[in-house]
């Protein structure tokens, strides 16, 4: 079992080590870019949208009647001569497990996967009372050998290569074993059949337990199941009870997405149904001796959360750490404690306490990728800032995240420390973009990207002189400016108000807007990131705007997801909250979608020019063809591999994380650098300054801007 | 040809497709006869099945590739045929040399050659065939054999999964304890995501499509 990391200093030694196992790194890469491709194609053939919402929908119901679920699954399967079994927390469920065992006389016992197992962690207890335990499934089966956790939930082993695996299977069989795959899983075919034939207990998970009739589902590939659930003459089944499913029909629908989201399959080679103890020749009875474990261990509790129920909504597939760009880089074994992914982070403080999740939840990015693959359509995102917040207020702020909570409570201060930072930082700019002059020192981890310089005049310094006349406008629209093109890229804005101001569209700019919030919420501060929501909500309520556009990809994300979210207990903005996300509408959706901009609007450069997708535009609004169509209106668009991978930025995380950041910068800048483009246009300030800081620390020539200035550069007249 | 008909070749088209893009080998044979015969065929063209575990009654015969001992007589075993057809196929493989079971088979549990299944119905979508297991015998025939004969009548195959709900809510109700749902042969991909078949259960599915 790994160790959950205590502090981050700790956490961020632990990732070090990661990143430099090139094996992992090269496994992972590979196998994100082939997943991407396979779950598409194996999505074609039904709705996906649909059918994820439909399992929402049918999981959120069948965590609200979760008490009477049990009631009519342990009724059913009663009769069914199935001994059903309540446990409340972890060790229960694993007493009860044990008993079983001691009073059936069980030497052995063979197990196949089950995540529950794990999270309850059976076999050390089992391995108390002296009983021989051996798992089955291939890889949980190399894991135990190796005495380690799973690094999946799907694919256990995955961070492990053959010759690791070549290793293990010769000390374990005493001969010495071929390092070519195909023989490697004969190995365990050979090796594994007999401990099946003398297990005298089988232990294995269930993906749905079915109330309506008593049944236990279970979805396998390799065969194991079958065998454990088969040959002893005890079978013990251990489920959480977030696995009960009022109908058949649910677990059906659910299997059209859980294969298909976990391995990019179809079904999976098995899918048993076991409905009762049945024939068991084993037994002196012959009849099966079947028990099922419900195990509560918090689940409860949760299902009475508003917010967090929606976790039930999990099927288990891993996909949320299949697509998450950190897991790719880390891999499982830093990113989670048993549950792995976006999912285990948040799992991990439910069920192991909020002193193994502390530091642990702190490294999502937020680039929201696996809340677009999600089976249940969980918002994994949003509920991990929330557990930052819920953990800042369990143990105290940290002082860092403290400070700035503080400061951006009120605008007026945060402003003015802004311009400060201005003079302050004179002579390390040597009047660039860049602070260049920042001795390496200080730097730290940071070196990786140049830090941008705060302008010498932020926009709304610059407004009065900028504003555009526009006599008779077609339509009214308001400025959110975010922070960072306020008073770093000024120029990103000016750009936006020359295109709009060109098209007939009055622009305002209320000024008692602020930060949107968000780092706030990545850092956990609830009560400001309110606050500062309020603030901005107010200020825009007075005027009568079509629309308010933002440059910012993550500060509209944030603005039109989270608003209505973070101001439901104050009645008193609600309503404008939910007005002003309304009208909150991205650069270029804008452009494209509202004023139908396009060729006939501007000359085309014949540049060649690639994309940066922000992961708040192409999955945090849903925009992909906007900026890429207004791209090739404007210059030749060349697409970039990877477009839509996170460039590391992640806001706070950058700089919570810095060798996460610079290895995903990295990555990016590589595929940029391959379509041979001479200028990278995005649609954020955020990931202009992760992306300019990288180039100009790499010298790679190539211009990053914004894409309102390729387009008011190229703009017709 | 009535639309009807052209529908349901559809269907045994989309499922021939499913099933093979997941390995499986799909048969249509002409009648039940050629069927019987297919699995004698199948017998005698593999290579003996590997002793996995002791079985003190076994004659074995030269390692096989994964350097276990194999059969010198090979094993079938077909639990669900009716009389007339276990008594046909059993002839037929006593004339090669093959034992032929119905029952007794967690004496063989250390492998045997083909075990034979019939399918409840099939799923197009995902080339799927439900098989029958409630008594003990016949699940484990479709589990410890190195290959896998499911019998499946074209008529019964169905277009997805949500369109086989009431059939095996049906099953279920009838008190069937064990149903499985069968895309392919055992597979995994635990070791350095590799594509794997046969791992600890069959290393060959074939489907026999049966007219009706």
């Amino acid at each position: 079992m790994h160790e959950a990391p205590n502090s981050l200093s700790d956490y961020r030694k632990q990732i070090d080590s990661a990143l430099q196992d090139d094996f992992l790194r090269r496994t992972l890469d590979t196998f994100a870019v082939a997943y991407r491709a396979n779950r598409e194609t194996i999505f074609k053939e039904v709705d996906e949208r649909a059918l994820i919402n439909q399992i929402a929908e049918s999981r959120d119901k069948a965590c609200q009647r979760m008490e009477e679920l049990f009631i009519q699954f342990r009724e059913k399967a009663e009769k069914l001569g199935v001994k059903v079994h309540r446990a409340a927390t972890a060790d229960e469920a694993n007493e009860i497990i044990a008993r079983i065992a001691r009073e059936n006389n069980v030497k052995r016992v063979v197990k196949s996967k089950s995540m529950t197992a794990e999270e309850t962690q059976l076999n050390e207890r089992l391995l108390k009372d002296n009983l021989i335990v051996d798992e089955t499934d291939l890889g949980e089966w190399i894991i135990q050998l190796r005495h380690e956790g799973p690094s999946h939930m799907v694919m256990p082993a995955i961070h492990l290569s053959r010759y690791q695996v070549a290793d293990d299977f010769t000390k374990v069989t005493g001969t010495k074993q071929d390092t070519d795959i195909q023989k490697l899983v004969k190995v365990a075919r050979v090796q594994l059949r007999r401990k099946f034939i003398a297990g005298d207990m089988g232990v294995s998970g269930c993906n749905f337990a079915i109330a309506e009739s008593g049944t236990c589902t279970i979805v396998t590939n390799e065969g194991n199941a079958r065998m454990v659930t088969t040959l002893p003459r005890v079978h013990v089944v251990i489920a959480g009870l977030d696995k009960l499913t009022p109908t058949l029909e649910e677990a059906l629908t659910a299997l059209l997405v859980l294969p298909r989201n976990a391995t990019g399959q179809r079904l999976t080679t098995y899918v048993s149904f076991i409905h009762g103890a049945g024939e068991c020749q084993a037994s002196p009875n012959g009849k099966k001796t079947l028990h099922i474990v419900f195990v509560d261990n918090g689940r409860t509790e949760i299902a009475r959360d508003p917010l967090f129920s929606q976790v039930f909504r999990c099927v288990r597939c891993g996909a949320c750490a299949n697509v998450c760009p950190v897991f790719r880089l880390v891999g499982g074994h830093k990113m989670g404690y048993i549950y792995i992914g976006a999912i285990g982070l948040i799992l991990t403080y439910f069920f192991h306490g909020k002193d193994i999740a502390k530091v642990l939840c702190q490294n999502c990015v937020g680039c929201e990728a696996c809340k677009n693959v999600c089976a249940g359509g969980i918002d994994l995102p949003r509920l991990i800032r929330e557990i930052r917040s819920r953990l800042n207020d369990e143990l105290g702020n940290d002082t860092q995240a403290a400070l700035l909570g503080s400061v951006m409570k009120s605008r007026k201060l945060f402003h003015s420390l802004l311009k400060f930072a201005k003079y302050a930082q004179k002579p390390f700019t040597g009047g660039t973009q860049f602070q260049r002059h920042l001795p390496a020192i200080f730097l730290g981890k940071h070196g990786f990207k140049a830090l941008p310089a705060i302008a010498s005049e932020s926009f709304r310094d610059r407004w009065e002189s900028i504003k555009p006349i526009v006599p008779n406008p077609t339509q009214t629209v308001a400025i959110f400016s975010g922070c960072a093109q306020d008073f770093v890229y000024p120029e990103e804005l000016e750009a936006c108000v020359k295109v709009l101001g060109a098209n007939n569209v009055a622009v305002e700019f209320p000024f008692d807007q602020t930060c949107c919030g968000l780092p706030l919420e990545m850092m956990g501060q609830r009560k400001t990131s309110q606050d500062v929501a309020e603030q901005n909500v107010r200020a825009f309520a007075a005027g009568k705007y079509d629309a308010i556009i933002t440059l910012c990809a993550s500060c509209a994300s944030h603005l039109k997801h989270n608003y209505p979210n973070l101001l439901e207990g104050r009645p008193q903005v609600l309503a404008a909250a939910k007005a002003f996300a309304e009208k909150v509408t991205d650069f270029s959706s804008y452009v494209h979608d509202v004023l139908k901009l396009g060729p006939d609007n501007f000359r085309n450069s014949g540049e060649k020019v690639t994309y940066h997708a922000s992961c708040h535009l192409c999955r945090g609004l849903g925009v992909k063809e906007a900026p890429r169509a207004l791209i090739a209106s404007a210059a030749t668009y060349v697409p970039c591999e990877e477009e839509e991978v996170c460039c590391g930025f992640g806001g706070t995380y950058s700089a919570k994380f810095p060798e996460i950041s610079a290895q995903l910068l990295e990555k990016k800048l590589l595929n940029v650098s391959a379509t041979g483009a001479s200028r990278l246009v995005v649609d954020c300030p955020g990931c202009v300054m992760q992306l300019k800081g990288g180039v100009e620390k790499q010298k790679l020539g190539v211009k990053v801007t914004h894409i309102s200035e390729l387009l008011a550069e190229n703009l017709k007249r | 040809m009535s639309p009807g008909d052209s529908v349901k070749t559809t269907v045994v088209d989309t499922f021939r497709a499913k099933a093979e893009a997941v390995n499986a080998i799909v048969q249509e044979v002409p009648s039940k006869a050629a069927a019987l015969q297919y699995i004698v065929d199948v017998c005698a063209s593999k290579s003996p099945a590997e002793i996995l575990a002791d079985e003190p009654d076994a004659e074995q015969g030269p390692p096989g590739p994964n350097n276990m001992p194999t059969r010198v007589k090979r094993i079938v075993a077909a639990p669900e045929l009716d009389d007339a057809d276990f008594a046909t196929l059993s002839a037929a493989c006593e004339a090669k040399g093959f034992i032929c079971l119905r029952n007794g088979l967690r004496k063989h549990l250390a492998g045997i050659d083909v075990g034979v299944s019939t399918g409840i119905l099939g799923v197009a979508a995902s080339g799927t065939c439900m098989v029958n297991c409630d008594k003990e015998d016949v699940r484990l025939a479709g589990m410890i054999c190195e290959i896998h004969v499911v019998f499946l009548r074209k008529s019964t195959i169905h277009p997805d999964l949500p369109s086989i709900a009431s059939q095996l809510r049906q099953r279920i109700g009838e008190g069937v304890t064990y149903t499985t749902l069968i895309s392919g042969p055992s597979r995994t991909a635990d070791i350095e995501r590799v594509a794997a078949v046969g791992v600890h259960g069959p290393l060959e599915l074939h489907v026999i499509l049966l007219e009706d």
